[in-house]
Order: structure tokens, then C-alpha cells, then sequence
């Protein structure tokens, strides 16, 4: 990484920051998954704890999730089974974002032609773009997951007056599955960046990475598949070697030429 | 030392439009290049030639003895750009622009931050500084787009149309520093225009573009010789011999002429109240040689 790498991720950082509508836009799709949909779970099930149907489901869940008492159960059934589908969107759209923003964004500008002018190669300008959409996406879900479990286990502390353990999937999602969805996001829209004329035509290519995650959701309400620690280690894996193989193929296959386009 | 070089230079599109067809030229270290022609002429794809945007159908160039389509960071590190299209951040301010530009060219934060000052000040833009680029006008834009294509000192500027959008007043600033970047620093300076009038004021030599092809190249003495050589003189006076009216054309030759003409005239009776040489500007010049294209071309 040399100091030109590193002042193009700095401006790209500093531009999505300084926009204001996008940087909303940002947030408030974290905040909604993160802090207002978990807070709504734990509200319902402390005033609803005896509902039929969630004693029912209770009662489909694996032995070792049937542990402490119903509230305790359920919200440790949202937090490591509901949250995490979730929470992988933050990534996605995190990433999708920055990095439209800073491809096509540039392109739709003109200022992608000046940067071009500079003495980096078309591979350094993608790998210091991709870094930083990268990174900026990671510091997002990272914040999001803290905030979420302050917000939780205050919750459960004033609410329940117990404490909320995260499964030890959440790593797995933390360290290896929300690195590789990011990565593999910010590498599409790349790879379309040069094709796409405007923003809003990159980001909807994004549009159909939610839908593995909405079958996932739809999977894990309807108990088709509940995701345990090994099954999301598995998914991490995939999609860490889907992401090395989409970004060895991005990278190298740009031209100026087509760039300028 | 030949700074800027293009052999039999051409470039085909994929849609079949040839836009530069077989230019073959050489510039020398310091020297003030103006690449005329209309819109549409090649100008801008040449200069895309020469730094890599775009890769040669046929022939070479090279800039400062790099080859831009085998080494363009190279040839980008040594040269400064400007052109139409290459716009810088509007959520930034000026100086800000001019320091993260300077950083990509491998310069601190700190010596960005200096250089930026002084062209601030050359191009009379010390007061907006501080000014987000969204609030400056077309012709602020342009003169911080040239501070930007000189803040890492160049070897070789490409500037295409550097005056488009800018007040008379800030054009000759401009002309200013760009005089002195050849004349104090060495810059070879490739300039493309169409205001032909502009050029002359600036340029120390010139290539005559028109449809890719390169009519004419020389400096604008080498050019007159080539497509109108000789000159005019132009008398005011009244009782001229051969003309009833008061002002009388002569093409001549040489300088040497001029004399002998007059006496003739005053021996004959004709008053004279003013001589004046009219050689051909660079508009005739240019003019001259794409009525010969089209005639030749029918």
C-alpha cells in the first residue's frame, strides 16, 4: 500500500461521510435491524411470553436451545437464529452503497478520468477502491453489532433482569461470513461499474444478493434449516472462496478504454 | 531532447470512425506546442494517445522516452493533464482537491499543501481556498483543474482547450503561467485549441489537425513559407498608379521590394499616406491549407 493507494481511500472514506443524504441513507437500515427490530422482539415476548404458538415453536427447537426459562429462550432463539440473517443485509447494502458510490459515482462525475491521470495503475486505483468500500462496510456491521448488543442486553437487563449470551455463530458471521459477503458485493458491482452509467443502475444489481438471504430468512422462520454454527462455517467458507475468485477475476480485467466509455 | 514523440500515429474506433490517421511529430524539451484544429479534429484522442487512455491502432508515441501503452503510470507520473472531461470533487474544497491530488502524485501532505498555495495565488484563487468546488464558477473550475495538472511539476503538460470558459483577464493569467512553465522550468507544453488566435499569442510552434490528419507542422515563420510565402503591403494614399481606389495590395517577396515599390509610386505622382506589411496570421494559414484539403479531396 503506497501514499497514493492510501489518499484515494481516505478521499473515498471522506466523500461518503461528507454526503449526508447517502451517509443517512446508511444508517438507517442498520439502525432498524440492529436496535428498533431486536427491541421489538424483546418487548413482544416479555408481554406475550405464554402465547400457544411460541410455546409451540418452543417446542420444536433442538434440546440445547430449551435452556432457562421461555423469555430466555425465545430471545436467545432471535438473537442467534433470526438476528444474524438480518444482520448479514448490513454488509450488503453497506457495501453496495460505498462502493457504487465510488465507482460509478466517480464515472457519473468525470473524476474517474482525472484519477486515471495519476501515476497508479487501473489495478492499484481498484484494489485502494475496493479496500476502502471493503473496510468502510466492515466498520459499519462491526458498530451495528455492538450497538446492537448494548441495546439487548440493556433490554434484557431492565426488562428480564438476566443476560443475553451470543452463540458462538456470531464469530463465524463476524469474522468470516459478513468479510466474505461484503468482499463478494463490492467485487460485483465493481465488475459492473464499467458497464453501469449511473448509481442507481449499479445498486440494483445488488438488489439479487438479498435473495440467498431472504430464502434464509424464509428458511429459518419456517424451520426448514436453522442455522447452527457448522452450517454457517460452511457458508463463510463458500463465499470467502466465492469472493477470492470473483475479486482475481475483477482485478486485471480493466481497461482505460473501457473505463472511459 | 525530444520530449513528446508520435510515429504514424493512428486510431480506428470500434464503430470504424478513424480520428487520428497516420501524425507523425516530435517536441522538443521546453517548447510550447499548439495542436489546432476544429472540434472533432483528433485533438482530444490524441492527447488520450499520449497518456494511455487509449491504445494506437497503427504507430507509436512516446513521452519522455515512455511508452504509454506498455508503461502509462509512467508516462502519468512526468506529465500533468487537463482536459474537458477531467473534473475534480465538488464535496471538496479547492485546496483540499489540490493537496489529495498532489498525495496521488507521491508528494506530502505538508510540500501539497505549499505548491497549492502558490498556484492558488498564481491563478488568482487564494480567496476561494477554502470554497467547496461546487461553488465555482466554469472558469474557477478550469484555472484549479490547471493547478491541478502542475502541482507535481510536470515534464510535460498536456492542456486541451485551457482557456475555454475563461474571462479574457484570467486567460492571460493563464497564458502567464504557462509561459513561464516552459520558459523557467522546462515544461513542454502541448496545447490544443481551436481559437487559433490564442494559439498564436502563445505557442512557439504549431501542427495544423484537421479530420485525424496533419496538414501542416512548423513554427508559424516555417508555416508561411510553406503555405503563403511571401507577404502583402498594404498603401493608403490618394493619385495611386493602377487603382482608382485609395488603398493598393502588393504581394511581394521579400522585404527588399518594399522601396522600390513606393519610389515607383511617388515618382509616378501618387501620394502616400501609409505603408503597412500584412503577413498571413495563423487563421489565414490554416485557412489556406483546408480549402486546398477540400479542393483536392473534389
Amino acid at each position: 500500500m503506497n501514499r497514493a493507494m492510501y489518499a484515494v481511500m481516505k478521499k473515498d472514506f471522506r466523500g461518503i461521510i461528507s454526503n449526508r443524504r447517502l451517509f443517512l441513507e446508511l444508517l438507517i437500515v442498520p439502525l432498524i435491524l440492529t436496535i428498533v427490530l431486536p427491541s421489538i422482539f424483546v418487548v413482544a415476548i416479555h408481554f406475550a411470553p405464554d402465547d400457544p404458538d411460541i410455546l409451540k415453536m418452543l417446542e420444536l427447537l433442538p434440546q440445547g436451545s430449551r435452556t432457562g426459562g421461555v423469555e430466555m429462550a425465545v430471545t436467545g432463539l432471535i438473537l442467534n437464529y433470526i438476528l444474524p440473517v438480518f444482520f448479514l443485509m448490513i454488509p450488503i447494502m453497506t457495501a453496495s452503497i460505498m462502493a457504487a458510490s465510488s465507482f460509478v459515482g466517480e464515472k457519473e462525475k468525470h473524476t474517474l478520468e482525472t484519477l486515471l491521470y495519476c501515476p497508479l495503475s487501473v489495478k492499484q486505483i481498484f484494489q485502494a477502491k475496493v479496500l476502502a468500500s471493503f473496510l468502510f462496510s466492515m466498520m459499519v456491521a462491526l458498530i451495528s453489532f455492538a450497538a446492537m448488543m448494548i441495546v439487548l442486553e440493556m433490554e434484557a437487563i431492565f426488562i428480564m433482569d438476566m443476560l443475553i449470551v451470543p452463540a458462538a455463530g456470531w464469530i463465524v458471521i463476524l469474522c468470516l461470513l459478513s468479510p466474505s459477503i461484503s468482499l463478494i458485493t463490492v467485487t460485483l458491482i465493481v465488475r459492473g461499474s464499467a458497464k453501469a452509467q449511473s448509481v442507481e443502475e449499479s445498486q440494483q444489481g445488488a438488489v439479487f444478493l438479498i435473495v440467498p438471504l431472504i430464502l434464509l430468512v424464509a428458511g429459518q422462520f419456517a424451520g426448514v434449516m436453522l442455522l447452527n454454527v457448522w452450517i454457517l462455517l460452511g457458508l463463510g467458507v463458500l463465499c470467502a472462496l466465492l469472493a477470492w475468485v470473483l475479486l482475481q477475476k475483477a482485478v486485471g480485467r480493466f481497461t482505460y478504454e473501457m473505463l472511459l466509455k | 531532447m525530444q520530449t513528446v514523440v508520435l510515429e504514424n500515429l493512428s486510431k480506428t474506433f470500434s464503430g470504424g470512425k478513424k480520428a487520428v490517421k497516420d501524425v507523425s511529430l516530435s517536441l522538443e524539451k521546453g517548447e510550447v506546442f499548439g495542436f489546432l484544429g476544429p472540434n472533432g479534429a483528433g485533438k482530444t484522442t490524441t492527447v488520450k494517445l499520449l497518456n494511455g487512455m487509449l491504445v494506437p491502432s497503427e504507430g507509436r508515441c512516446s513521452v519522455m522516452g515512455y511508452d504509454p501503452v506498455r508503461d502509462p503510470e509512467k508516462v502519468h507520473a512526468v506529465s500533468g493533464v487537463l482536459t474537458e472531461h477531467a473534473r475534480m470533487y465538488d464535496n471538496m474544497t479547492g485546496l483540499q482537491n489540490l493537496i489529495f491530488y498532489a498525495q496521488i502524485f507521491g508528494i506530502s501532505e505538508e510540500e501539497g499543501k505549499k505548491r497549492a498555495m502558490v498556484l492558488l495565488e498564481k491563478l488568482e484563487l487564494k480567496e476561494a481556498a477554502e470554497q467547496k468546488l461546487a461553488a465555482y464558477s466554469t472558469g474557477m473550475r478550469q484555472r484549479l483543474s490547471l493547478a491541478r495538472a502542475m502541482i507535481h511539476r510536470p515534464e510535460v503538460l498536456f492542456l486541451d482547450e485551457p482557456t475555454s470558459g475563461l474571462d479574457p483577464e484570467s486567460a492571460q493569467n493563464v497564458n502567464r503561467l504557462i509561459r513561464e512553465m516552459a520558459g523557467e522550468q522546462g515544461t513542454t507544453v502541448f496545447l490544443c485549441t481551436h481559437q487559433l488566435r490564442y494559439a498564436q499569442e502563445i505557442c512557439t510552434r504549431y501542427g495544423l489537425i484537421e479530420e485525424g490528419r496533419l496538414l501542416a507542422q512548423g513554427t508559424l515563420e516555417e508555416l508561411r513559407e510553406e503555405v503563403n510565402p511571401g507577404a502583402e503591403i498594404l498603401i493608403r494614399g490618394e493619385n495611386l498608379p493602377e487603382s482608382t481606389e485609395r488603398n493598393l495590395h502588393v504581394k511581394i517577396q521579400s522585404e527588399k521590394e518594399i522601396p522600390g515599390i513606393i519610389r515607383n509610386i511617388v515618382e509616378a505622382g501618387g501620394d502616400i499616406y501609409e505603408v503597412k506589411i500584412v503577413r498571413s496570421s495563423l487563421e489565414d494559414i490554416y485557412f489556406t491549407l483546408t480549402t486546398k484539403g477540400k479542393e483536392e479531396e473534389t
